[in-house]
C-alpha cells in the first residue's frame, strides 16, 4: 500500500499534507506505541493546524501568528517568523519555501533556511486553507470566496476565480485541474491554467473538508453528514456514505483504504472504490481533524491521540495528550510528532 | 393599567433586591458560603438605550414550532426562514419582516450576533438560523462588513464550522484563543468578586462588546446547565461576554446566581442586547452545556423570539423542567447532596446525577434586577404551531 498523489516535479505539494495519506511526504511508517517524550516544545499559543516535517526540521504554525522551525532531533528552535496576523493554515513546503495563509488574508512564503519572508500575496479575507503547489504555481482558497493562483517563486497573481462561498478546503492540484470544496456546499473542479470552472457538484451543506483524489475518484466530506466519492473527471456521484454528524475532517487515502473522521466521534474506513464500510471506531466525542495513514496503522487526534489497526479499526495504542481541532500526527519512523490545541509540540518515541 | 404596562412596571428593580438571597428551594445542607460582595464597573457616562433589556416588549415571548424544521438532526433553512419571519412579525406587530427588523437595527449599526457554539456539534446555535438572521439584518441595509458573528472561544466556533457555513463578507470573531488571558477584554469594565479564594477576582467585558458593536442579537440554545440550571439568553450573554467566569463554580457550589443577572445589567451590554432569538431546534435536558450524548438531546424544532431575556429563559426553564419530568430525571431545582457526583463520566451518562447544585434561580434574580419578567403567569407567551 503506497500513498497516491505522488508529486510530479520537485517542489510539488499538491494536496493537504502533500499526499492523499496525509503523511506530509514521510511515506507509510509504522506507529509503534510510544514509551515517552523525546522532547517537548511550548509555542506559547494555541496550535490550530498540522505540523510538517522535512530535512530534520519540524514546521509548526501557532495561532498567534508565529511559524516555528524546530530541530526534529533536539526540539530546539532554529528560527521563528512572526506574521502580521493569526495563523490557522497548515504549512506546505515547496523547494526552499514554507507557505502558509494568515487571517489578514495574506499568504506568506518564508525561506526555510533563514526564516526570512520571500513574498506575500494578498486576498480579501482570511486564508485557513493550506496553499498547494503544482508546476510552479501556488493555489489556495480564501474566505473571500475566491480561489487564487500565484507564482510560487514570486507570489505574483496568475488568476483569481470567484466561487459561491467562503473557502476553507485545501485544494487538490492535479496536473491540469484543481478540486476543492466550498462553503456554498459545492465541490468544484477548476482548470489549473485559467481557473475556469469545469464542473461543480452540490452537497447538502457547506464544505470545509479537503479532497483526496485517487484513481479517478475524488473523496470529500460535507457538513451534510455525508462522505462523497465523485468521479474526478465529471463530478458525478459514484457513492456516498452517511455518518452521524457533519464531516469537516479530510479523508486520507492509501491504496484501496479511505479513512475519514466525523463530528459524531467515529473514524470510518472504506473500500475506496466500492464505498463499502470496512470498520468504524469511536475515538472521541467529536472528530474534526484529518487522519493519517501509516504502515498498517491509522492515527488520529481528537481529544487525545489514537493509533488504530488499519485492517480492523482496533485501537493499538492511545495517548491522552495532544487534543486538537485540526492537527495531524507526523509519523516519522520511530518518532511520532504531535501538536496540540494548547500549543504543546511533542516528539514521542 | 393594561397587561403590557403592568409587566413593564414590574420590571423595575435594583441590585439590592437580588442580593437578599439565593434560591428559596435550596436546602440548608446544600448552601455554600454567603454570596460575597460583587462590584460592577460599567462604561462610565454611557447613556442607556430604550432598546436595552428588557427592551421594546417586556414579558412577551413568541415561539413557532414546526415538526419538520429539524429532521434526522438536519435543520431546514427554508422552514427556519418561515419560522423567523412569522415570529418576528408576531413579536413586533409589524406586517412586513423588514419593518419588524427595523425596530431593532439601523443601516449604520455594527451588529453583533452572539452565537452559542459550546456544545458543538451536537447542540449549538444552528448555522441555518444564523444565516437567516444575517440575511434579515442585511435586508435592513446593514452591510456585510458590519455584521460580526462572535463568541468567546474561537476553537468552539471552529468545531461548529461556522466559518465555512456562513456567507462571505461578514466577520467571524472568537474573542479569545486560549483558556486564559485578558487580550480582547476591556480593563475598565468588569465584575469583581472573590468567590472561592481565586487569585484573579475580576471578570472583564469583551472589548468588541464594549466598544465596537452597536447592537447585539443574542442567539442562545435550549440547554440545561450543570451549574446554572439552564443556559439561555442571560447566560449566553453574561458568560459569553465576560472572561474568567469558570471561577464562579467550584463543585458542588455555584455563584452563577447572582452573577449572570448582574453581568447582564452592566452597560453597555444591557443597552446593546436588543433582541434574543432562542434556537430550540434541539433541546438538551441533561448533560449541558457540552454534552454530545444524543439520548439527552431532543429534536424539538422550535424557535423563540423576545426582547426580554428573563421571560424567554423562564419559558426555556419551564420546557426543560417538563422534559426532565417526562424522562424521569430530577428537577433542576433539586438540591439533594446524594445527586452530586464528582465523576464527570457519571454525570455525562446519568440524568439523576449532577456536578453542582444547579442555580436556576438566576433567572428570577435577573428579573428582580429589572431585566425582565420571571413570573410565568405574567409572561405573554404565544406559541404558534404548524
Amino acid at each position: 500500500m503506497t500513498p497516491t498523489a505522488k508529486p510530479e516535479a520537485p517542489g510539488d505539494w499538491p494536496t493537504l499534507l502533500k499526499d492523499n495519506a496525509r503523511t506530509g511526504g514521510q511515506g507509510l511508517h509504522q506507529a509503534k506505541s510510544p514509551e515517552g517524550a523525546v522532547w517537548q516544545f511550548r509555542t506559547g499559543s494555541s496550535v490550530r493546524s498540522a505540523p510538517v516535517l522535512e530535512d530534520g526540521v519540524l514546521y509548526v504554525a501557532s495561532v498567534n501568528g508565529v511559524l516555528h522551525a524546530i530541530d526534529a532531533v533536539t526540539g530546539a528552535l532554529k528560527w521563528k517568523f512572526q506574521a502580521a496576523a493569526q495563523i490557522h493554515s497548515t504549512p506546505s513546503l515547496s523547494e526552499n519555501r514554507v507557505l502558509f495563509g494568515c487571517d489578514d488574508g495574506r499568504v506568506c512564503a518564508i525561506d526555510r533556511r533563514s526564516g526570512e519572508k520571500l513574498w506575500e500575496a494578498p486576498t480579501g479575507a482570511e486564508v485557513w486553507a493550506s496553499p498547494v503547489v503544482r508546476n510552479g504555481v501556488a493555489f489556495f482558497g480564501s474566505a473571500d470566496a475566491k480561489v487564487h493562483a500565484v507564482d510560487s517563486a514570486s507570489g505574483e497573481t496568475r488568476w483569481v476565480q470567484d466561487l459561491g462561498g467562503r473557502i476553507y478546503s485545501t485544494i487538490y492540484a492535479d496536473q491540469h485541474s484543481l478540486s476543492l470544496g466550498c462553503g456554498d456546499g459545492k465541490v468544484y473542479s477548476l482548470e489549473a491554467s485559467t481557473g475556469k470552472i469545469l464542473w461543480s457538484t452540490p452537497t447538502g451543506n457547506g464544505i470545509d473538508s479537503s479532497p483526496a483524489v485517487a484513481d479517478g475518484l475524488l473523496l470529500i466530506g460535507s457538513e451534510d453528514f455525508f462522505l462523497y466519492a465523485l468521479k474526478a473527471a465529471t463530478g458525478e456521484v459514484r457513492w456516498k456514505y452517511e455518518t452521524g454528524l457533519g464531516i469537516s475532517s479530510s479523508p486520507a487515502v492509501a491504496g484501496d483504504l479511505a479513512v475519514v473522521g466525523s463530528k459524531d466521534g467515529f473514524l470510518y474506513a472504506f473500500d475506496t472504490q466500492a464505498g463499502r464500510l470496512r470498520w468504524k471506531t469511536l475515538v472521541g466525542e467529536v472528530v474534526t481533524a484529518p487522519p493519517v495513514i501509516g504502515d498498517g496503522v491509522v492515527c488520529i487526534q481528537a481529544e487525545g491521540t489514537f493509533a488504530l489497526d488499519s485492517a480492523t479499526g482496533n485501537v493499538v495504542w492511545r495517548a491522552a495528550l495532544a487534543g486538537t481541532v485540526q492537527s495531524v500526527p507526523v509519523l516519522a519512523g520511530d518518532i511520532v510528532y504531535l501538536a496540540s490545541l494548547s500549543g504543546e509540540v511533542y516528539a514521542l518515541r | 393599567m393594561d397587561r403590557r404596562s403592568f409587566v413593564k412596571a414590574g420590571c423595575i428593580g435594583s441590585a439590592s433586591l437580588l442580593m437578599q438571597g439565593l434560591d428559596p428551594m435550596m436546602r440548608a445542607d446544600a448552601a455554600p458560603k454567603a454570596t460575597p460582595p460583587i462590584e460592577l464597573q460599567g462604561l462610565s457616562d454611557y447613556k442607556p438605550s430604550p432598546l436595552g433589556m428588557p427592551g421594546l416588549f417586556p414579558g412577551r415571548v413568541v415561539a413557532v414550532r414546526k415538526s419538520n424544521a429539524i429532521v434526522r438532526n438536519r435543520v431546514s433553512q427554508p422552514i427556519v426562514r418561515q419560522m423567523l419571519e412569522h415570529s418576528m412579525k408576531e413579536l413586533t406587530g409589524e406586517k412586513s419582516v423588514q419593518a419588524a427588523w427595523a425596530k431593532f437595527v439601523e443601516p449604520n449599526d455594527i451588529v453583533g450576533i452572539k452565537i452559542n457554539p459550546s456544545g458543538a456539534p451536537a447542540c449549538c446555535s444552528s448555522p441555518e438560523v444564523i444565516r437567516e438572521i444575517i440575511s434579515a439584518v442585511q435586508s435592513v441595509g446593514v452591510p456585510s462588513r458590519n455584521i460580526v458573528v462572535y463568541d468567546r472561544y474561537s476553537y468552539e466556533i471552529d468545531i461548529g464550522s461556522y466559518q465555512a457555513l456562513l456567507p462571505p463578507g461578514i466577520r467571524i470573531v472568537g474573542i479569545q484563543e486560549a483558556f486564559s488571558g485578558t487580550a480582547g477584554y476591556e480593563p475598565k469594565i468588569y465584575c469583581s468578586a472573590e468567590f472561592f479564594g481565586e487569585w484573579e477576582t475580576r471578570s472583564y467585558m469583551a472589548s468588541i462588546v464594549a466598544h465596537e458593536l452597536t447592537k447585539i442579537i443574542n442567539v442562545p440554545t435550549m440547554k440545561d446547565h450543570s451549574a446554572s440550571g439552564v443556559t439561555g439568553s442571560l447566560k449566553n450573554l453574561a458568560y459569553g461576554t465576560f472572561n474568567n467566569v469558570a471561577r464562579t463554580h467550584r463543585a458542588p457550589y455555584s455563584f452563577t446566581n447572582p452573577l449572570i443577572g448582574l453581568m447582564c445589567t452592566v452597560e453597555p451590554l444591557r443597552s446593546k442586547a436588543v433582541l434574543h432569538i432562542m434556537d430550540g431546534m434541539r433541546q438538551v435536558w441533561h448533560g449541558g452545556p457540552l454534552t454530545q450524548v444524543q439520548n439527552f438531546i431532543d429534536q424539538t424544532g422550535i424557535l423563540l423570539v423576545a426582547t426580554d431575556p428573563v421571560a424567554l429563559d423562564t419559558i426555556e426553564l419551564d420546557a426543560i423542567e417538563k422534559k426532565r419530568r417526562e424522562r424521569g430525571a430530577p428537577s433542576l431545582w433539586q438540591h439533594d447532596p446524594n445527586s452530586i457526583t464528582s465523576d464527570n463520566d457519571v454525570f455525562c451518562h446519568d440524568a439523576s446525577k449532577n456536578l453542582f447544585f444547579r442555580q436556576p434561580g438566576h433567572i428570577a434574580a435577573a428579573g428582580k434586577l429589572g431585566l425582565g419578567v420571571a413570573d410565568l403567569e405574567q409572561i405573554d407567551y404565544l406559541l404558534l404551531s404548524a
